[in-house]
């Protein structure tokens, strides 16, 4: 253990010493400070943005006057998706998606205002964010601080001597592999910040840390892969540049091919493309603004029989809403169907997209990344299907209202004139049975659970990066 | 000796450099790469658009049939716009990925409709695509950084410096052409893809043309960058990882930076007041007494002044009338909100000029008609269509003109194949 300390502090002497390693860490830090402290800043203000207008959308909703219930229906409300707290640290789909919907009947509107759509274009890498800085410029300078690690020995010739003196070729590359363990772990204490900060505004201790460890697990993938051509390669500057190679392909090149790849083998239609198909099998459900329209005979004549009247005019109930509920609900199956059809296609794209993992630890990270820090594609359909239960909701609740509530004679009435409009109304104290709509994440299990096919890529590279390294440590020689 | 001959010399000479060889192959092989993808995208977007062309007319034409009015006809059809990509789309895929680039819109507020956001997975979105100008702006500069880094240090290293100067008359020649045939080596190897994708294309050769300009500049920005730097007195380790530092900053810094400093310091009207706006007084109107309603829509549409009397308490001209007013009085959040994405997009090209890389992708995006400029022009043309539905119906519920299907033939029609003005926006 000693001889490993040793040969770990003498290279971290010799970290202090070489100006490259010193610009390079400093330049780290400073651009990961100004990120971390300018996404918390923005992710925070959105937070609070959203959740204001989520209130102030409730509070108009309740506050509308006497009205009748179909207006209400197409009143409509609005559902605004907040940032989860991770988002500080990794803002994942959350620019790129939109953050509010408008709810309202017969229509699932899509989420619209995408942060993206009116910020600045400066080039296909300029989302900085905390977690690029770790996916990009960690792996960076591992690399920068671990190259010599190896080859440096053997090109002062200082290798032959250690080697003579008993030192072994396993505790040497341990030594250093030590050396560069520390290096990692102060890096990431910016990191440890950033999710214990995320502690209070209501996340898991547990989610925090498990993104701690995959980036932990992430930069010692790339430790080792520095160690490795270290020790493979006779010249300190064919390593550097086989190393700078190696990243340009792992982080920018295979991830954007995979996208590439993933696009063409699994093309998805756009939602204007399968609503028209949609549309025509709808036309077959009947219009619910229509309560003559043939599609509701059957519906009729079972509700007659049921209360047995012989006319809509003697039923109990208002026939009018009675329609108006039941075709929302067999509308809503059909766009459901349709909803879940092309989300199961984009979730199988982005499937499709992380086993590229496989390939590239920095897309097994940045995927699992997203998935523990709820700004990934998973949480975004979490947000659609939870605004559409709500949607569904409220419009059927004041559908019931309209069938119970409001007489059919009212209803049928309520264009003769002012007063006739008046009496077509329901009370405002109706409007509560809005629900509260606050979204939430997955709880910190569930979201590991998603981050696992990308986690055991990211595990699979560690430990064949780990075993090729002890397996060359063995055989070292001058 | 002439510079050509004095070229093909080194050229004979450094063929043997197999890592060279391998490099330019690469470059070769991703630039194909990133234009048979950007190729095959573009070439799905036209076969969406074709098939959305037809689903969207048949659908109009069953929607049109059950209709027998002119308020049930503008409410029941949908029309579909579009922006088709340029003919040099493929290069430069842009903001295609996250800016929708086709809208079904009716006769309702366009307010509540040009929002909408059906553009493809957030998640292919993120990682970004490989296309020509991605690869170009970021790869290519790192391939020259490998290649150049070491043009002296390597000699330097291995002892031999000294004597090629000694033999070569001046003292920075054999390498400063070894330099210049290796930046021109790769940029042939990454011009080759493009034009073919290009001929593919269809491209127009004053666009080909300007973008193989462009290439060449920026490449041989980056040689020199790189070249400067290899002249250092260093080791190559150091070298090549301060070109890797200035890569990163002017790459990824200077343009992160500048993204966050232009949209903190350019405000944007935030998209759900727009929407709250337009929802309210679109509903509000049920509510407030017709004259209201019809006042405000004769403001701007004085020729329907004789014809703007709500007799019933349902009038289609009514309807659309505060639909219009809705629009109206969103117009200048709205107008905010455009004026606010153009200056922040204005901001950003100059702050470009601090970032090649970024630079050069605005100017491959704005020849592929791919980019800010490009999104804004396709919603102004989505408004003037609108404009030209309402009118069409306004001039026929208006002066209440019976209703005839046969009337419906002259239905105004989106202008997609006509050619675009990338001036407006």
């Amino acid at each position: 253990m000693n001889t490993l300390l040793t040969i770990a502090a003498a290279e971290w002497r010799y970290w202090r010493r070489s100006r490259l390693a010193l610009a390079a860490a400093a330049l780290f830090f400073m651009l990961l400070l100004v990120t971390v402290v300018l996404t918390s800043l923005r992710v925070q203000a959105e937070r609070d943005e959203r959740l204001h207008h989520q209130q102030e959308a409730e509070q108009t909703f309740i506050d509308q006057p006497d009205r009748h219930p179909h207006r209400m229906v197409h009143y409509g409300h609005y559902v605004f998706r907040t940032p989860s707290p991770l988002a500080v640290f990794d803002p994942g789909l959350d620019p790129v998606t939109g953050q509010s919907i408008f709810l309202e009947g017969h229509r699932q509107n899509s989420a619209t205002f995408a942060d993206s759509a009116a910020s600045a274009d400066l080039g296909g890498l300029a989302r900085l964010t905390p977690a690029v800085v770790y996916q990009l410029f960690g792996a960076l300078l591992v690399m920068l601080l671990g190259h010599g690690a190896m080859v440096r020995e053997r090109e002062a010739a200082t290798l032959a001597p250690m080697l003579a003196q008993g030192v072994t070729g396993t505790q040497l590359l341990l030594g250093k592999a030590l050396a560069l363990l520390g290096a990692i772990a102060i890096m990431l204490l910016p990191l440890l910040g950033a999710v214990i900060g995320a502690v209070p505004r209501g996340e898991t201790l547990a989610a925090g840390l498990a993104l701690a460890a995959t980036y932990l697990m992430y930069l010692c993938v790339w430790g080792l892969l520095t160690l490795l051509f270290s020790a493979l390669l006779s010249r300190r500057s064919t390593v550097l540049a086989v190393l700078t190679g190696l990243w340009l392909s792992l982080s920018l090149l295979l991830p954007s091919l995979a996208t590439n790849f993933t696009a063409r083998s699994l093309p998805i239609a756009g939602q204007i493309e399968t609503d028209l198909t949609m549309l025509a099998d709808l036309r077959r459900l009947g219009d619910g603004h229509n309560a003559q329209d043939p599609a509701f005979a059957q519906l009729r004549s079972e509700l007659l029989q049921r209360y047995d009247a012989d006319s809509v005019e003697e039923l109990p109930v208002n026939w009018r809403g009675v329609v108006a509920e039941y075709s929302e609900a067999r509308l809503t199956e059909t766009l459901n169907e349709y909803a879940e059809a092309r989300m199961a296609q984009e979730a199988a794209q982005a499937a499709l997209l992380a086993r590229h993992g496989w390939l590239t630890p920095f897309l097994a990270t940045a995927t699992a990344s997203r998935a523990l820090a709820a700004t990934d594609l998973d949480h975004h359909q979490r947000f659609l299907r939870e605004a559409e239960a709500l949607r569904i909701d409220f419009v059927q609740g004041l559908n019931r209202l309209h069938a119970q509530e409001l007489s059919y004679e009212a209803d049928t009435n309520r264009n003769r004139d002012a007063e006739a409009a008046r009496r077509a109304r329901v009370s405002a104290d109706n409007w509560q049975l809005l629900r509260e709509f606050r979204y939430a994440p997955l709880d910190p299990f569930a979201r590991l659970a998603n981050a696992g096919p990308s986690l055991t890529a990211l595990a699979a590279w560690f430990a064949a990066l780990a075993i090729a390294v002890t397996l060359i440590g063995r055989r070292l020689s001058p | 000796m002439t510079l050509f001959s004095s070229l093909a010399h080194e050229w004979a000479f450094q063929r043997r450099d197999r890592s060279l060889t391998l490099w330019l192959f690469l470059v070769l092989v991703l630039a194909s790469l990133a234009v048979a993808g950007g190729i095959s995208e573009v070439e799905h977007q036209r076969a969406s658009i074709e098939r959305l062309l037809e689903g969207d007319r048949e659908d109009r034409i069953e929607a049109l049939s059950q209709q027998s009015d002119w308020g049930g006809a503008a409410y029941y059809a949908f029309h579909l716009t579009y922006d088709s990509p340029s003919d040099f789309a493929f290069a430069a895929l842009g903001r295609r990925d996250e800016d929708p680039w086709k809208h079904r819109i009716r006769m309702l507020a366009l307010e509540g409709q040009i929002y909408e956001h059906d553009a493809g997975n957030p998640e292919l979105a993120l990682t970004g695509r490989f296309d020509f100008s991605f690869f170009a702006a970021f790869v290519l500069p790192l391939v020259l950084a490998v290649l150049l880094h070491d043009l002296y240090a390597g000699d330097r290293a291995a002892g031999r410096h000294a004597l090629l100067v000694a033999t070569s008359g001046r003292s920075s020649a054999p390498w400063r052409r070894r330099a210049v045939l290796r930046v021109l080596a790769v940029f042939l190897a990454a011009l080759l893809p493009l034009v073919v994708g290009g001929v593919i294309s269809a491209t127009a050769p004053v666009k080909l043309g300007l973008a193989t300009l462009l290439l060449f500049v920026y490449t041989a920005l980056w040689g020199l960058i790189c070249y400067g730097a290899a002249r250092w007195r260093a080791s190559s380790p150091v070298i090549l990882s301060s070109l890797l530092g200035l890569w990163l900053v002017l790459a990824v810094v200077l343009p992160g930076a500048g993204k966050l400093a232009v949209d903190r310091l350019v405000e944007a009207p935030s998209g759900a007041d727009i929407l709250l706006t337009q929802r309210e007084t679109v509903n509000d109107a049920w509510d407030v007494p017709t004259e209201v309603t019809m006042d405000a829509f004769v403001e701007r549409h004085p020729q329907w002044a004789a014809h703007a009397e709500i007799e019933g308490a349902f009038e289609w001209k009514w309807y659309y009338a505060f639909q219009q007013v809705g629009d109206q009085k969103t117009e200048a959040l709205s107008d905010a909100y455009r004026s606010a994405r153009r200056t922040r997009d204005r901001l950003a090209g100059r702050f470009a000029l601090l970032s090649p890389p970024a630079l050069f992708e605005r100017s491959m995006q704005r020849l592929a008609e791919t980019d800010l400029r490009a999104s804004l022009a396709y919603e102004q043309r989505i408004r003037d269509f609108h404009s030209r539905l309402r009118e069409f119906y306004y001039a026929r519920m208006f002066p209440d003109r019976p209703f005839d299907a046969e009337g419906l033939a002259g239905l105004p029609q989106y202008p997609g194949g006509e050619k675009r003005d990338a001036r407006d926006g």
